[in-house]
């Protein structure tokens, strides 16, 4: 999604106003940006309410910290990465066997997409969605991270760069091999294909 | 990763150059499992980019919203939190000038409407029998002056009260040759002498306190308080 497509006051006079106790005003930005935190937590955690729960957590840490937030970057950019933490340490507590440090998870990937190939099952266009969805849900996080900004939400490296931390390099390898991944499983999954 | 994966990757980032592309397009062309492979990774870059969006409940703005409006307080905590909220004063050398003039024309203001001094009287006992009334604004005493004359054929008084002017204030002749007269005055210092029969001026005798009237004669003084 492209970051700067509003009307109005731009965020930087929003955040601005904010800080002056003008609670309207980030209320305007939390309609600006809601669906897409909305809609990253979604893709990260795979349920819905638990995608609000979380991208609710993430604009009260933006208001609450929003004094410490530097005019020298964008409020979209900061809150996306805050967002992304959010996400990052829910899947952490709720799934720890799916951290950091399972990133290069290729071979369990490839088992379990052996144990659910099934030859004659055929996937039709309106199944392919569905099946992206949950592929992506099996994605390693840090690789469904990357996918999702770079092709669910359309941000560049750049931006990615920004917002993670992460060397555009590294996001670019993180993306190839999510990829790659939800290719085979989708392929694995339509064996004509 | 292999180097046909990692040029496809590249391909569909848009990172190869001109060169890179057509040599690329050369190798799918004739390559059926690279063009496959190919085919697959656009498929799942162009159904990611349509994936449907959830659109955020209304539960979700409505919930968020009120955590961050504070909640409507009361006048007297509207009014605790201003009084003890810290404070900044901005201010600039003009402004600071500005205030300091300010303070200086209210000080010499308030100088200016102080009292040059402030005389104090002290009051002496009375002599006469006084008696105070009408004490809403400036009070009066009325004052009863005494004078023992037997032989006068007419006593009155001439004092700083009356302008000095015997006629206005006669004594009325009692029992035993006492002349006596009861006049208001305000509290305050008075002079005054007795004037038998319209020609002789004379002191009154039982004053307490007698004063010269700058032409070698003495007058009585009568101090009037409450």
């Amino acid at each position: 999604m492209p970051l700067d497509q509003q009307t109005g006051p731009d965020d930087a006079q929003l955040v601005a106003r904010s800080l002056k106790q003008d609670h309207e005003a980030f209320g305007q930005l939390i309609d600006r940006h809601a669906s897409v935190i909305v809609n990253l937590a979604y893709r990260m955690v795979g349920n819905r309410a638990e995608a609000e729960d979380l991208a609710q957590e993430a604009f009260l840490a933006a208001f609450k910290a929003l004094s410490t937030f530097r005019a020298d970057s964008k409020f979209s950019t900061w809150l996306y990465r805050i967002a992304s933490n959010k996400c990052k340490d829910w899947l952490r507590a709720k799934r720890p066997g799916m951290g950091q440090q399972d990133v290069d998870i290729d071979e369990v990937l490839d088992i379990h997409v052996a144990e659910e190939q099934t030859p004659e099952r055929l996937l039709s266009q309106q199944q392919v969605a569905l099946e992206l969805e949950q592929a992506i849900q099996r994605l390693p996080p840090l690789y469904r991270e990357a996918f999702v900004l770079k092709h669910v939400e359309g941000m560049s490296y750049e931006e990615m760069e920004e917002i993670l931390g992460v060397n555009s390099d590294t996001l670019k390898m993180r993306v190839y091999k999510g990829r790659l991944k939800l290719s085979r499983e989708l392929a694995a999954l339509n064996p004509t294909r | 990763m292999n180097e046909h994966e990692l040029l496809v990757q590249r391909f569909l980032d848009q990172d190869l150059s001109p060169e890179e592309r057509v040599a690329f397009l050369q190798a799918v062309d004739s390559d059926p499992i690279l063009r496959r492979q190919w085919l697959n990774l656009e498929m799942v870059v162009a159904e990611a980019a349509q994936l449907p969006r959830m659109t955020p409940s209304a539960r979700f703005f409505t919930e968020l919203k009120a955590k961050i409006t504070p909640p409507s307080l009361s006048w007297w905590e509207r009014f605790y939190a201003t009084v003890t909220a810290p404070q900044t004063l901005e201010w600039n050398l003009a402004g600071a000038v500005a205030a300091a003039c300010v303070a200086i024309v209210a000080v010499a203001g308030l100088f200016s409407l102080k009292p040059e001094r402030v005389v104090e009287v002290p009051v002496a006992t009375v002599p006469a029998q006084t008696i105070a009334a009408g004490t809403t604004q400036q009070p009066t005493v009325f004052v009863r002056l005494v004078l023992l004359q037997p032989g006068a054929q007419s006593v009155s008084v001439a004092g700083d009260f009356n302008g000095w002017d015997p006629a206005q204030t006669k004594l009325e002749r009692s029992d035993g040759g006492v002349w006596t007269a009861t006049i208001p005055l305000k509290p305050g210092r008075y002079q005054y002498m007795f004037v038998i029969d319209r020609k002789q001026w004379i002191a009154d005798p039982l004053a307490a306190e007698e004063a010269t009237d700058g032409f070698g004669a003495q007058n009585a003084v009568l101090d009037v308080a409450i």
